[in-house]
Parts: C-alpha cells; structure tokens; sequence
C-alpha cells in the first residue's frame, strides 16, 4: 500500500471516529440544552398555573392551551416535591401522541390543595435535534469526502518529485553518461534527499571511473614486465647447456605468463566493453563468419572426433567484426571444450537467432551464474572470463543470451533483437 | 639489414637488440624520443621497432617525422595497449604492423622481417635459403627448384623458422604465431607436433636436408648447418 493511501486511511478512520464521538456528545449535550429550556418553559407555565388557580376560586379546569396541556387533580398532600419527567403527551388537534416533557407540583390557593401536571409537546425539540444531526451528518460526509479527495490529489502531487527520484534511482546506471538530475522541489525533504542522492551518485561514478581506470592502467602496466619475461626466457633457452628438465619448467613459466596475458586481456576488453569504447561496427554476415569459425576451429575439433553440424541461414548484423570475432571464438572454444569424446557441435543460425549445442556432461552450475565472472567448472581449464565476454558483447548489441542444460547438451543461444 | 629499436624499458630493449642483432643485421637502440629522432635524421635505417608509449612522448612523434621527411623505413609498433584506436591510428599514419606486447622474440623477428619484405617487395619477393626458395607473392615454396605444396600453416611455421634461424623456438611462441589467441596453448601442443612432421617429411621429400631439430622440452630449432 503506497505511503498516501495509508496516509488516508488512518486520516479517515480518526477523522470518523472523531466526528462519530463528537456527534454523540453533541446529540446528548442538545438533547441536554433542549430539555433544560423545556423545563423552564414548564416552570413558567407552572406559575401561569399558580396564578390561574389563585385567581379562580372555582375549582381548576383542566385546560389544553396551544402547547401545555394542565391537568389538575386535588390532593391532601402537604409537601410535594416538583418533578420533571418524560412522558407521552396526547396532541388533539393533530389527534396524535407525541413525546412530551411534563412538571408536577403542589399548587395551594388558601387551604386547596392541586396536584398539577403540565405537559408539553417536545416535537418541536425533537425537530430541532433531526435538523442538526442532518446537518452534522451532512457535514461529516462533506469532511470526509474533501479529506479523501485531498489526499488523493493533493497528497500525490505533494509526492510527484519523491516519484521521479525514485525512476531515476531505478534507472541509475554506475557506468553510464547520465547524472542523477537532483531537481529541487517545494517540498524541503525532497530537496535534500535529492541533493543526498546526487552527491552519493556522484561519488559512487567518480569512485567506479577512477577504479577503472586504475584497472585499464593496472592492465597495461602489467604487460611491459610481462614482455620482459618473456623476452628473457627467450633469451634464456638459446643456452645450450639446459637440461630438458629444465627447459620443460620454462615451458610451464611460458604458460602462466601467457594465462596471465590473456586474463588481463579479458578484463581490459571488459573494461572497453562496460565502457562502450569499441564502436567500429560494421555490416556483418554472421553465416560467412561462423562458417569462417568452422573452417579455423576444424582441426580442434577432430581431435576430439567431433562432428559439427550446422544449419545456417544468411543473417547480417551491424556490429564490431573484433568483438564478433572474440564472441564466435569463444562460443566455438567452449563448445569444443566442454564436450565429449566423439560428441557432437549443432550450430543453428536463423534470422532470429544463434544456436550452440554441444553434447556434453553437466556441469553443476547454475544457468544465471555461468555468466559470472570466474564461474567455471572443476576441470575447465579456461580463464572463467568467455562467457562472461560474451555476456557483455550480446549486451552490447542488445542480443539476448541463454543457457541451458537439456538432454545431455548445452545450449547456449543468442536471440538477436526484434527489427522495429 | 639495419634496425632501429625506440623501447625505454631497459630489460626489453637489450634483449631485442641482441636477439636481432645476428645474421648480418645491424641493430641499433634509443631509450627516448629525443635521440631517437636525432638517429634517424643522421642515419638510413631499414626497419624502425617503435614503442608507443616513450618517457618524453608520444611515439606517433616518429611516424610523424618519418612521413614528413619522406622515409623509406618500414615501422613496426610495439605497444602495452591493444586499443583499437591506437592500432588504427598507428597503420593510418605509417606504421607497417602493429605488435602487442607481451610478444616473443621470434614472433617480433618474423613480424620485423615481414614488413621490411613488404617494403622491398619490387626488388625482393623472393626469399632464398640454401635449395628452398619462398615465393611471397605467390605464396608457393620451391625446393630445388621443385614446388612443394605446404597447408597455410606448413607455410606459416616454415617463414616463421627460416626469420629465426639458428634459434630454440619455443612450443608456446609457435602456438601463440599460428594460433594467436584463439585458443588455450597446452591444446596445441600436438597439433604443432604433427604440423611439424608433416612439414619435414615434405621438404625432406623434396630433397632438402632435415632442418628442423627438436629441442627436447622446450621447442624446435631451424638448423643451418
């Protein structure tokens, strides 16, 4: 539920039961006031009464005015104590009964003595309490109705930066050209949290360059002392008097510094391909290029009796011919290592999409982390970058790469995107 | 032939310079661009081997002044970046190949070797070794005067073996030259086993003495007796 909606909630459940109490208090507290001014129009009817029975010697009527009806009864009470009641109060011209307000007392003219009994209708009253509790209730609806709608409205508005900012941070991209834009709002929250973001944006991109650049120099700094080693073992095995043993261990001091090589080759092509430095593309045909693949890929292939079978269709592509290279180059190393004695290579090229298939065992990776940096399998002998070139190289072209384990085979297919 | 090696890492630049300086080539060295430029106003070189990144500059300096003064020599870059840019700019403005480091010696003979054929190549398309004589044009190998038909790597390790003649070529270098980088080395340790065969059975066929003589644990050696 989003931070406005729990917002109106709550505000609409206080405001109900704020205004829900208040109309209670409220009815009593009318009720209250109404009955107090019945009473006293009692009380004064009460002494009309007094006046009249002073006043008559005869016997007192009974007598039914506009509103109080008098009703007196002769008692040989001596004390009586006034009482104020609720009653039931007969209206005879509209010929109904109506709730009513009512007063007894002792009423003495010289030595008679009455008990009277005046009633009044409380029809006007109750009228009045209908017409304000319409109201009241009129006007909850209407609070609530404008409270609803402003935390509908104005409240999303009031939110529309919090909106934006929360975009671009989706949309932040730590190796990419655009900057958090840090918009200043009416709202002072907004503002410096904007401000906060930019400056951690900021940060964090100028943190990621410099680290890659110190990578890229890393990279090539590392390669003139690699040349120097290489060049002295060159020297090196001129010598005449080395043993076998000898030479053999310079052999494998030749391989870790070509695996070196070729590591740091890898991370300085990812490096150029996070940055998207290489844009020497090209119309491509990807069928004469696989073909091309086939052909240089052929003898490694024998070796391990390998049968490559491949489907192609004509397909061009705009793209780097290098970055092409290392991609097929790289598919077609791991389709041949990673494959069986006698195994098959199935290639599919079609207007949509590249496919590799190669027989082989499983590897217990999983298919979103083959990808990975340095993921590769317990006897894989590669660096654990290709895939990951790969990877990069379909993101750079916007190619949509797969893997998966099926039958006894890996796929690895390259969708190519849609044509719009 | 008479090089000029333009390299300011000490440890590169001797052992270049010692490993070129054999068959009747005159090899040269400079550490910086000043003396560099200096040596090649005074001198007539044959092939230039330019390091791109010099201490007091921009190697691209040289091919500059080359091309302004018109030179003839061939010119090999040897860079630590393989930037595309670089290598781009490099050949556009006059560098014959391009080299990255880390490199082998005998890779960086037969590049250097290479280029400085592509340069004399109206006066020189012929290259001639005892009874094997190599067309590069054509790209077709003679042996007394009988043609021998080699695969494009027979070919390839046959010009790479006759630039380094005389020298233990390691297994790894032979890789990394017929392969480049394109796949894992200990892969292609049989495969240069059996190009090698295949390339000695055939110029001993055609009657050419055996060459090439394996180094036990290491590589191969192109013997001229």
């Amino acid at each position: 539920m989003k931070l406005s909606a729990h917002y109106t909630k709550a505000s609409l459940l206080i405001s109900v039961a704020v205004l829900f109490a208040g109309a209670v208090i409220y009815f009593f507290a009318i009720n209250y006031i109404a009955t107090n001014q019945l009473d006293r129009n009692l009380s004064q009817a009460l002494s009309e009464a007094e006046e009249y029975v002073r006043t008559t010697p005869a016997e007192p009527q009974q007598y039914d005015l506009d509103q109080d009806h008098a009703v007196f009864l002769k008692t040989d009470r001596q004390a009586f104590k006034r009482r104020y009641f609720d009653t039931v109060y007969h209206n005879f011209r509209e010929n109904r009964t109506e709730a009513g307000r009512a007063v007894e007392d002792l009423i003495k003219a010289g030595n008679r003595r009455y008990k009277v009994i005046i009633t009044v209708s409380r029809e006007s009253t109750r009228s009045l309490v209908e017409i304000i509790s319409l109201i009241t209730v009129v006007l909850i609806a209407g609070l609530l109705l404008v409270l609803f709608i402003t935390n509908k409205y104005i409240l999303n508005g009031l939110w529309r930066p919090f909106y934006s900012t929360l975009r671009e941070i989706k949309t932040f991209d730590v190796a990419g050209k655009a900057q958090f834009s840090a918009k200043s709002s009416k709202v002072e929250e907004f503002t410096e949290l904007n401000s906060a973001i930019y400056e951690m944006s900021a940060r964090v991109k100028a943190e990621y360059s410099d680290l890659k650049a110190f990578t890229e120099t890393a990279s090539h700094e590392l390669m003139t002392p690699l040349a120097v080693a290489i060049t002295k073992l060159d020297t090196l095995i001129q010598d005449e008097t080395l043993r076998p043993d000898q030479l053999t261990q310079i052999t494998d001091i030749y391989a870790s510094i070509n695996k070196s090589t070729r590591l740091n080759q890898a991370l300085l092509l990812l490096i150029k391909l996070d940055n998207e430095l290489i844009r020497d593309d090209e119309s491509i045909n990807l069928k004469a290029a696989v073909l091309e693949k086939i052909m240089q890929f052929h003898e490694l292939a024998q070796s391990k009796h390998l049968v490559i079978v491949s489907r192609l269709a004509d397909k061009e592509i705009v793209a780097s011919k290098y970055l092409i290279d290392i991609l097929l180059n790289n598919l077609f190393s791991n389709a041949i290592r990673h494959n069986l004695q006698f195994g098959n290579i199935d290639i599919d090229l079609n207007a949509n999409q590249l496919v590799f298939k190669n027989t082989g065992s499983p590897v217990n990776l999983i298919a979103e982390q083959i990808f990975k940096r340095f993921q590769k399998g317990k006897d894989s002998q590669g660096l654990g970058l290709g895939l990951t070139l790969v990877k990069n190289i379909c993101r750079q072209y916007r190619f949509d790469i797969n893997y998966r384990f099926a039958d006894d085979n890996h796929i690895v297919s390259i969708t190519f995107p849609k044509i719009s | 032939m008479k090089i000029l090696v333009i390299e300011d890492e000490p440890g590169l630049r001797e052992n270049i310079t010692t490993y070129l300086n054999t068959d009747g080539n005159i090899c040269e060295s400079c550490a910086d661009l000043e003396t560099a430029l200096v040596r090649l106003t005074d001198h007539q070189y044959d092939c230039v081997l330019l390091d791109i990144g010099l201490p007091d500059g921009d190697g691209f300096t040289v091919l500059d002044h080359l091309k302004v003064d018109r030179k003839m020599e061939a010119v090999l870059i040897i860079s630590a970046r393989n930037s595309l840019d670089d290598r781009l700019k490099g050949l556009n403005i006059g560098a014959d190949d391009y080299l990255t480091k880390p490199f082998h010696l005998a890779e960086l003979k037969a590049r250097l070797m290479a280029v400085f054929r592509r340069k004399t190549l109206n006066t020189n398309s012929k290259l001639v070794f005892n009874e094997i004589v190599i067309d590069v044009l054509a790209r077709s190998v003679e042996v007394n005067a009988e043609s021998v038909i080699l695969t494009k790597k027979e070919y390839d390790m046959l010009l790479y073996f006759l630039a380094n003649k005389g020298r233990v070529i390691s297994k790894n270098a032979i890789a990394e030259h017929l392969w480049r980088d394109e796949m894992d080395m200990q892969d292609n340790f049989d495969f240069i086993y059996t190009h090698i065969k295949n390339l000695r059975r055939k110029l001993m066929d055609a009657g050419a003495p055996d060459y090439l003589r394996s180094v036990y644990g290491i590589g191969y050696k192109f013997v001229a007796p």
